[in-house]
């Protein structure tokens, strides 16, 4: 189903390691901005993830499951 | 049966054919559903059209040469163009997985079902203008047959959402630094700045809202959008490929407003609000967004 999809959480990228712990997908930790969002981008680009922006200093990737 | 029959009248059959032949091929334009869209789709169809046709112009003159073997016959052949639907559905959801933009369950069960009443029409066209022939001659029957072909059309042609729902252009800004918003609709989150700079260089962006109750049913309906979102998208291109998922044209809801409207927000290929504004206008009410009393009270809301 292409129209209600069902986000499962990816991978997470951020600048601030202290505000993110544990789980299921993988913690990618940047330097800085610059980095985290050129991170997020490939991710994304090869992953087919979607990129949301916590504004915490987090990125979370989901891809959404069976769409 | 008895050995000898009745000199053949061939007129009703012929012209009743031509009826129901015409009937199929007025209808056969790629237009909306841009299927069929090459000569070896529109043979499938052409051939069902001709044997539709031939089965509903030949009950008649056979029930009248008694030859009720005959005619039980024709019913049979009739009940293979139950085929004709599965056979859309699965070509359109074979399609479903390498196109850009979806089309959408709903968008696509509305297609089949449509090919397959058009060769019931094209039938019923058939077999009615044949009678009117037989019983009142050639030349009423023309007459009856032209009469027919137009209300079969009227009666095929179903709602479009410029019927339902008012299309207005609407700005494409952000908010909280990451909120994409059609208007005053929000519509999805967008994390990276180098999609949202695109967006807001070359987006384009619309809001929809209910003319009246039914406008407001047919909008909730996810189906339905998905279908507007891939007439958008047809109409004026998207900017996305796989690995892009935040440039997929959307359609959503006002929601936590819940008034009713939705916003659609295109990264388009052409930049032209007048194109995108009719493609959608012209966008088919899908049946699986018919009115429900049970849903309309709670969006009479105008404002919360």
């Amino acid at each position: 189903m292409a129209d209600a999809p069902t986000p499962v959480m990816f991978a997470i990228v951020t600048t601030k390691k202290d505000s993110v712990s544990g789980g299921m997908a993988p913690i990618f930790i940047a330097e800085d901005e610059q980095e985290r969002e050129r991170i997020a981008m490939w991710l994304t680009r090869i992953t087919n993830a979607i990129v949301h922006d916590l504004h915490n200093g987090t990125f979370i990737l989901t891809v959404n499951q069976g769409g | 049966m008895s050995g000898s029959s009745a000199p053949i009248n061939w007129t009703p059959m012929i012209v009743g054919f031509a009826a129901g032949l015409l009937a199929r091929m007025i209808s056969l334009r790629s237009g909306r559903s841009h299927y069929p869209g090459y000569p070896s789709g529109y043979i499938s169809q052409v051939a069902l059209a001709v044997i539709a046709a031939m089965i509903g112009s030949s009950v008649l003159p056979a029930l009248i040469g008694k030859q009720f073997t005959a005619a039980t016959f024709l019913t049979l052949a009739a009940t293979q163009f139950r085929d004709v639907r599965t056979t859309e559905r699965q070509t359109l959801e074979q399609e479903e997985k390498l196109i850009l933009v979806s089309r959408g369950p709903g968008y696509i069960e509305g297609i089949a079902i449509t090919y397959e009443a058009r060769n019931y029409l094209s039938m019923l066209v058939a077999l009615l203008t044949s009678t009117v022939t037989e019983f009142g001659g050639l030349v009423v029957g023309l007459i009856g047959g032209v009469i027919i072909l137009i209300i079969g059309e009227i009666f095929m042609s179903g709602k479009h959402l410029e019927d339902v729902i008012d299309v207005q252009p609407a700005k494409i800004w952000f908010d909280k630094g990451s909120l994409l918003y059609a208007g005053e609709v929000m519509m999805m989150e967008v994390g990276l700045p180098h999609s949202r700079e695109r967006y807001e260089k070359e987006g384009l962006a619309v809001v929809l809202t209910p003319k009246n109750e039914r406008g407001q049913a047919v909008l909730w309906n996810i189906s339905q959008r998905q279908a507007i979102a891939y007439e958008a998208a047809t109409a004026v291109g998207v900017q996305k490929d796989v690995g892009y998922p935040e440039q997929t044209p959307l359609c959503r809801m006002a929601m936590p407003q819940g008034t009713g409207k939705a916003g659609l927000s295109i990264l388009p290929v052409e930049r032209d609000m007048n194109k995108l504004i009719h493609a959608i206008k012209r966008t088919p009410v899908l049946e699986s967004s018919k009115w429900t009393r049970i849903t309309s009270p709670v969006l009479n809301r105008e404002e919360m």
